[in-house]
């Protein structure tokens, strides 16, 4: 070993299994002579080792990254940056542009269901059933019956489809009975859905009117989002094995039609109309009445709204 | 040799490694622009061909509209009455049939429109258009349950009919002896 390596060796580079660089790192002493050391440093290729070393891993890394970054493109095309607006009432009062698309206003549907009206006589259940094809066992709406008894329980049964006349239901004794209404329950097409979010394959979906949608060709019946829906408002097809749920008749109201349960009410409890429009029945109703929607602390502000809800009511 | 050129030997691993991504990424380019439906990312996230195709299903039930273009005397008739937001289907059915008639009619004189036939007494009934005259269609709406608002007219049957002093009580049409359908009065 020559001096010149011993001074390297003290300065640190000797430390390091460097077989003919004698130099250490640059902040070090720099060689005090001899022809090995040559202006150039041990340290310096020990950089030079580390540097390749860390430009692979760089480049190798961006290079993971870009070919990641290149999948994703077409998902960023400008198409699907047009998002679905919120309604006017949960966005400040704010009119949402219109999507660049069509220059036509976007509709928003709301829905409206008066529980002082209702009389429980069932037509919009067959209403619903005949239009949408509904099999039996399963329901898109139903309507439920509160009976406050005045020994302080509640009773709640379901209005059946053919009505009361002839059901052979028990009759409830009105003596004993406080108070009693119906509640007709469909779907509240949520502004924030859960059933939507949590679609493993996009099946589950907003239409650009925010009604809520399932794309059945797609849909894998999975069953997710029957159990996400607080409101219990979908089920699995067993003719279509495929999730269903309340449309508002999607493909009546987008022919100037009103849903069929709608149009089946003979005593005007489930009013349906444009959020978007402050000329509409239903803004008008809505502007004008004290309404709730129902289950508000779950944050998934429903376009159904109500008249008439009591705390029992969920 | 291999001190001054060393980031080139180790160019020919990121060329391996670059080709395989390549190859990676374009097989999943391909392989998603194959799976991935033409219409998806129309409007959103999702099928736009799923969008058109349920907005393009048929509606069933036929709305009053579609009766009133021809009956028009009905609605004047009815303007007043308590049942002007009945809808005519509840009564006399869905009539699809009727008004695919009465459109060929419109055209061609010698197309003859059915009459309606009288009702089955089947609410879920299979006839294209009916007469309902029957009480159980009344009372479908109107006979007393508990849970009913207090300012719907809704009827006792028996007391009903007892104080009003109706003749035939156990008729079908009994509700007829003093009230119109489309009009039916207080």
């Amino acid at each position: 070993m020559n001096k010149s390596h011993d001074s390297a060796g003290a300065s640190g580079c000797g430390s390091r299994p460097a077989t003919s660089g004698l130099n250490i790192l640059n902040q070090g002493t720099p060689c005090s002579g001899g022809g090995s050391c040559g202006g150039v440093s041990c340290g310096g290729e020990q950089r030079s080792k580390a540097d390749s070393r860390r430009q692979f891993l760089s480049r190798a890394t961006s290079m993971v990254f870009g070919s990641f970054a290149l999948t994703l493109l077409p998902m960023e095309s400008p198409e699907t940056a047009a998002e679905t607006p919120l309604p006017a009432p949960l966005n400040g009062g704010a009119v949402p542009a219109p999507p660049a698309a069509s220059a036509a206003k976007p509709v928003l549907y709301g829905f409206l269901v008066d529980t002082e009206k209702c009389i429980g006589s069932g037509k919009c259940l067959s209403a619903c059933r005949t239009e949408n094809h509904v099999p039996d066992g399963y329901s898109r709406t139903w309507v439920e019956r509160y009976v406050h008894f005045k020994d302080g329980t509640v009773q709640v049964d379901l209005v059946p489809e053919t009505g009361y006349h002839e059901s052979k239901l028990p009759i409830v004794d009105a003596a004993l009975v406080d108070k009693a209404y119906f509640v007709p329950k469909l779907c509240n097409q949520c502004v924030d859905a859960p059933c939507n979010q949590v679609c493993p394959v996009h099946a589950s979906f907003t239409s650009p009117e925010g009604v809520e949608l399932i794309d059945t060709d797609h849909c894998i019946g999975c069953g997710y989002c029957v159990q996400a829906c607080p409101y219990g408002m979908r089920y699995i097809n067993p003719e279509t094995n495929s999730a269903d749920k309340c449309t508002w008749c999607y493909h009546r109201i987008t022919k100037n039609q009103e849903p069929a349960c709608v149009e089946a009410c003979p005593v005007g409890a489930r009013v349906f109309g444009r959020l978007d429009d402050p000329e509409s029945e239903l803004s008008k109703r809505l502007g004008a009445t004290r309404t709730q929607v129902l289950k508000e602390h779950l944050g998934t502000h429903p376009k159904l709204h109500y008249v008439g809800l009591s705390k029992e009511v969920v | 040799m291999s001190q001054q050129f060393s980031f080139l030997r180790d160019t020919r691993h990121l060329q391996a490694v670059a080709l395989g991504l390549v190859v990676l990424g374009g097989g999943l380019i391909a392989a998603r622009s194959h799976l991935i439906p033409k219409s998806f990312g129309e409007h959103g996230p999702y099928r736009g061909d799923a969008l058109r195709e349920i907005a393009a299903q048929q509606p069933v039930l036929t709305s009053d509209t579609s009766c009133l273009k021809c009956h028009d005397s009905v609605h004047e008739e009815r303007a007043e009455s308590p049942h002007k937001d009945v809808a005519c289907l509840h009564c006399h059915g869905n009539g699809h049939e009727h008004m695919a008639q009465a459109e060929k009619a419109a055209g061609d004189p010698s197309v003859t429109i059915e009459k309606a036939k009288p009702w089955d007494g089947d609410f879920f009934t299979k006839l294209d258009l009916f007469i309902t005259k029957d009480r159980a269609t009344c009372l479908s709406c109107h006979e007393k349950v508990v849970g009913m608002p207090a300012d719907f007219r809704s009827i006792d049957v028996k007391s009903h009919l007892a104080d009003q002093g109706a003749e035939n009580i156990d008729s079908p049409d009994v509700c007829f002896e003093c009230h119109t359908g489309h009009s039916p009065g207080i």
